[in-house]
């Protein structure tokens, strides 16, 4: 009796002596009429492409051929006498595995080839680089006129920002720069324990920077010292401190307590020191451009949309006693009786069509909601209101919610209110957006919780503040990092639509580039230069939520 | 031992005490909090609406301004009846400048779906194409799928359309020098893509209803072999034999309902001697005096234009289609007259322009009434085929025929399907890793086929993971269209944004926006949502 193993090497020698062509053929080809057809369809669309290749490329075309055949060569003698060599096995399994897979690749090298070749003529044989001569008539005809990203860095980086004020731009850079030097250092394991506290200054630094950043680029106006509003903030301020220690989220110290009551007054008069000294006397906003804009607006609503969605979210998923039954169905019964009398016979009466009749039975429309909050949300006014505002936002798409920040705003404002530069209604209209479908993501994040975890919380005797704050937001938020870091990224590559709506970000001002006749006839030169600005962007994000996602679940599992 | 303590004497709750134990009571709070966060939103509202209404007066005071001049709410829409006054690229043949702005807003609501329908479905075929392909055991295709991904992934679509628009289609050849695909009768050029498109005659609805028939006795019969199946153990072929039985009842209806309708007519006069189509010939061999039809190619040029047959016809009507397939067929030279309307060919038919009028019989039937001498003109009929196809073909300096899709159609269409084809392939990807090596194993173990494999045991189970997300990037899809005002496709937003800066009527036009895309919303995730439910897994 032989054992497995002989004869499994057996069946080896016996194979390996003679090459079996009838198990290759129903392998590789006449396995079934579908392989039969896909193969030759193949095999024949790679010649043709081949042939075609070889009458405008034939010294590479002819190169690729030979490096084809050499493989399939490697592949075969390895394959014939049991000896790869690891050239010929990692060929073997990647490229070479089979008839069908051996064409395949044939055919997507010479694409690949073309492609470059094509890329490789425009980008850089037939291109220029020269900076100065860019219009029309000295721009090559088949290539790349790659001067006017250098002659047009100051539009693309600032867009129309004074030249006067690019010192501010300079010192927001070197400052944020600073902080990140700072953070890296104070960050590095061997000095963590000695500079705690510098560290803790460098957080501070860190949440206070977008009031830097704004002071820097929009800058103070000159204003009277306003006592009123020193004394309100910094009540409103230790109020907050106060209901979060009743709370019992944070603990109290009479240190931290003095600090929040002079932080504001602080504050202010600091921010009305800078306004009467006139070192960043107020810019308009409106000149905001370039890189520069795309980036204050991304940012500004990735760090607004975060603690909003979160709100959101937490509304939505809010678990409050609702408004009993036996309080919503008065109510709108008698409101509904109310205008069913007072408005609507007026309207009937007048109307000029069905649709305005119908619409004259609007009150009908308090009963219905009354139903749907009292059957949908179990009277829950709080999760009604955020689920509706998630849900109206996320049905429309971006760029009507953008024209109607800018196109709506001086209807919804104080009539004798001046209306705001481009920027902020826009910043203001995408953090709504963005921090709809952020609140999706926590809620995804919150409903992954496990329901103990909530229980555990409630018979430990936590109120809601403490639960959320200790126990179930750090999970959840752990879990979903890389879709939060995904809409992070979504929403820096979808600020290039302000474009559409007339900001010059990015986007707007390379369109406004293009439309100068100084360098008209160019346009791909500047979309492949803002494609590969956006793609380092995101996939530096990627990058990053990737070294995050790997230090916060460090010990988890 | 230690003794157990008595309970100590309840003491007497005090009225007030127990009240202020309601009134502390948290659900008590909740309750009261929610109505201060009613009354919070009314007071916003109010405040709003407040602004909004002594703006209204100030920043639009023709918004809400009735024909009669007066000042109402009601009259807000007003304004669509009368006439938009532009023209719209993309719009039906019909449109004119001076049809109101509701049929402009119309059109562009049309625009906006035909990307958003066809894009959703185009999406899905890229998307599962390039998800497999990231799971391709060749590593030069998977590495390539992996860089489409990435790179449309991590590039803003605003990005990807203009360099598909600007550097790809409007890159393209002329229309003269159009890139054809031969057997397809595909024609690509900056002027967009040309087409084949089926155009239905009259008679369609009866092969249609055979196609009914068809389906109907196919699931019958789907269920009978089915049951015999159970019952006797052994395989039949019940894919073949439906499809089989399908495709009988489907060419008994196209002969049938060829047959049967007449309704195609060509106005010939009297003099002419033509009693049918196939009289044509005999015309036609007795004006070139050649013995037979197929030696056309020996007659010069001049010749040849003397002894065409002119007819006219309304330009995309499926009787040009119709008629001048079969003359092609019966090798009769010809020549086209297009007309936009009926009563223009007829002009042109009455003043001898032409010898024929092709067109529906009912049609002719009344056009021929409003000629002068209608006794001298016959009406003969043509036969009719279900479905024509109307194939483009390059007439001078134009392409006639077929369906044309703009280049700006084209260029969101395309770039709309990379984009989200990209982030497709990512869930398809996940979906497909997501069923267990287990699965595939155990299914070849059981002797099935790779395509039985993938069919019956990896599909079902990744379409669970696959489709959720997937609706979520149709929704996405769908809003997107509205990235079409940056290369001038007139979608719905494209559309509104004219009106509104003709108008100034901004309120009304957003409401109408948000309106249509959330019903768009809606019936998008209704019908993903009603499919997600089918295939989902049934637990317990």
């Amino acid at each position: 009796m032989t054992t497995l193993t002989e004869s499994i090497s057996q069946l080896r020698g016996s194979l390996g002596r003679g090459f079996n062509w009838q198990i290759f053929l129903e392998d590789n080809i006449t396995g079934s009429w579908l392989q039969t057809i896909w193969v030759l369809l193949l095999a024949i669309v790679t010649a043709f492409v081949a042939a075609g290749q070889f009458a405008k490329l034939p010294v590479s075309t002819i190169v690729v051929l030979i490096a084809w055949f050499v493989g399939i060569l490697l592949v075969a003698v390895g394959a014939l006498s049991y000896r790869h060599t690891p050239l010929s096995r990692w060929l073997k399994n990647n490229l070479l595995s089979s008839v069908s897979n051996t064409i395949l690749t044939l055919l997507v090298v010479l694409a690949i080839v073309a492609a470059i070749n094509g890329v490789w003529q425009w980008g850089v044989v037939n291109a220029t680089f020269d900076s100065v001569n860019t219009a029309p008539e000295f721009q090559p005809d088949n290539g790349a006129t790659w001067g006017v990203i250098w002659a047009a860095r100051k539009l693309l980086m600032t867009g129309q920002l004074a030249p006067a004020v690019t010192w501010r731009l300079w010192l927001a850079i070197g400052w944020i720069a600073v902080l990140w030097a700072l953070s890296y250092v104070t960050g590095r394991p061997s000095l963590k324990a000695r500079l705690r506290q510098l560290r803790v200054v460098t957080n501070v630094l860190w949440v206070l920077y977008p009031l830097f950043l704004y002071i820097f680029l929009a800058g103070v106006p000159k204003a009277d010292y306003n006592v009123s509003a020193v004394l309100i903030g910094a009540v409103l301020l230790t109020a907050v401190y106060l209901l979060l220690w009743w709370q019992k989220v944070i603990n109290f110290s009479y240190p931290t307590l003095i600090a929040t009551l002079v932080a504001w007054p602080v504050f202010y008069t600091i921010w009305w020191g800078i306004g009467q000294s006139e070192v960043f006397s107020p810019i308009n906003v409106d000149t905001w451009g370039g890189l520069m804009l795309t980036l204050i607006i991304a940012a500004s609503v990735i760090v607004l949309s975060l603690p909003l969605g979160m709100v959101l979210a937490l509304g939505r998923q809010s678990q409050v006693y609702g408004i009993p039954v036996w309080i919503i169905w008065p109510v709108a019964i008698v409101a509904t009786l109310y205008y069913a009398f007072t408005s609507s016979p007026a309207l009937w009466a007048t109307a000029r069509n069905p649709v305005e009749q119908l619409l004259a039975l609007w009150p009908l429309l308090i009963l219905a909601v009354a139903y749907l909050i009292g059957r949908m949300f179990r009277g829950n006014i709080v999760s009604a209101a955020s689920t509706t505002f998630i849900e109206l936002i996320r049905s429309v798409p971006l760029i009507t919610l953008l024209f109607m920040g800018i196109v709506m705003a001086p209807f919804f404002l104080a009539p004798d209110a001046i209306t705001p530069p481009k920027p902020w209604p826009v910043i203001v209209a995408y953090t709504l957006f963005s921090s709809a479908y952020m609140a999706e993501t926590i809620r995804g994040g919150l409903q992954a919780i496990p329901k103990g975890q909530y229980e555990a919380a409630d018979s430990l005797g936590f109120n809601t503040l403490q639960k959320m704050r200790f126990i179930i937001l750090p999970q959840a938020l752990r879990i979903v990092i890389p879709p939060i870091v995904g809409q992070f990224i979504g929403a820096f590559k979808s600020s290039s639509l302000v474009s559409v709506v007339g900001l010059f970000d990015f986007m707007g001002i390379t369109r406004s580039i293009l439309a100068n006749p100084q360098w008209l006839g160019l346009r791909l030169e500047l979309y492949v230069f803002l494609a590969v600005v956006y793609f380092l962007g995101s996939s530096v994000m990627s990058a990053y939520s990737r070294r995050l996602e790997v230090r916060l679940g460090a010990g988890e599992r | 031992m230690a003794q157990i303590a008595a309970p100590p004497p309840r003491e007497p709750v005090s009225i007030w005490r127990s009240l202020l134990g309601y009134i502390f009571d948290v659900r008590v709070i909740g309750v009261l909090g929610q109505i201060g966060f009613i009354l919070l939103i009314v007071f916003v509202a109010r405040a709003i609406g407040g602004n909004f209404a002594a703006n209204a007066g100030r920043l639009g005071e023709a918004q809400f301004i009735c024909r009669d001049g007066s000042f109402n709410y009601r009259c807000a829409y007003d304004f669509m009846e009368s006439e938009a006054g532009f023209d719209i690229a993309d719009a039906p043949k019909d449109y004119v400048n001076t049809d109101p702005y509701w049929r402009a807003f119309g059109i562009g609501v049309r625009n906006s779906l035909r990307v958003a329908v066809l894009g959703v479905i185009l999406t899905a075929v890229v998307g599962t194409i390039a998800g497999i392909a990231r799971l391709s055991n060749n590593w030069l295709i998977s590495t390539l799928a992996l860089w489409y991904v990435e790179i449309t992934r991590n590039t803003p679509l605003l990005i990807q359309l203009f360099f598909v628009y600007f550097g790809v289609i409007l890159t393209l050849p002329g229309l003269r020098e159009a890139i054809r695909i031969p057997i397809l009768d595909v024609y690509l050029s900056n002027r967009g893509l040309s087409i084949p498109s089926p155009q239905f005659t009259s008679s369609a609805a009866i092969w249609l209803a055979f196609l009914v028939l068809g389906v109907i006795q196919f699931q019958v019969l789907w269920i009978i072999l089915g049951r015999r199946e159970e019952r006797t153990g052994r395989a039949s072929n019940r894919v073949s034999w439906g499809i089989a039985s399908f495709l009988i009842v489907a060419g008994l209806g196209w002969a049938v309902s060829t047959a049967v309708s007449e309704t195609q007519g060509l106005m010939v006069t009297r003099a002419n001697r033509i009693r049918e189509v196939n009289d044509l010939e005999k015309m036609m061999l007795q004006r070139t005096g050649l013995n037979h039809l197929d030696d056309v190619d020996t007659l010069s040029e001049d010749e040849l234009a003397a002894a065409e047959f002119k007819v006219c016809v309304v330009e995309d009507s499926s009787s040009e289609t119709n008629l001048t397939r079969q003359l092609r067929r019966m090798g009769i030279p010809f020549s086209v007259n297009r007309s936009d309307r009926p009563d223009q060919a007829t002009e042109k038919y009455a003043e001898g322009t032409c010898e024929a009028f092709a067109a529906t019989k009912s049609v002719l039937a009344a056009e021929r009434s409003t000629l002068e001498d209608l006794n001298s003109h016959l009406i003969i009929p043509v036969r009719e085929i279900p479905i024509v196809w109307s194939m483009p073909t390059l007439e001078g300096l134009n392409l006639v025929g077929g369906t044309r899709l703009r280049p700006e159609y084209t260029g969101l269409l395309l770039a709309l399907v990379i984009f989200y084809g990209g982030s497709l392939a990512e869930m398809v990807r996940a979906g497909i890793q997501s069923v267990s090596k287990g699965q595939s194993e155990a299914a070849r173990a059981l002797g099935l086929t790779e395509g039985q494999r993938l069919q019956l045991i990896v599909l079902p189970q990744a379409l669970r993971v696959i489709i959720p997300p997937g609706i979520g990037v149709a929704l996405s899809l769908a809003k997107d269209t509205s990235l079409g005002i940056a290369i001038g496709f007139p979608d719905m937003y494209a559309v509104s944004y004219t009106t509104m800066n003709q108008s100034g009527r901004v309120l009304q036009l957003f409401l109408l926006i948000m309106l249509v895309y959330m019903l768009i919303s809606l019936v998008f995730s209704l019908l993903l949502n009603w499919y997600n439910e089918r295939i989902k897994l049934v637990e317990r």
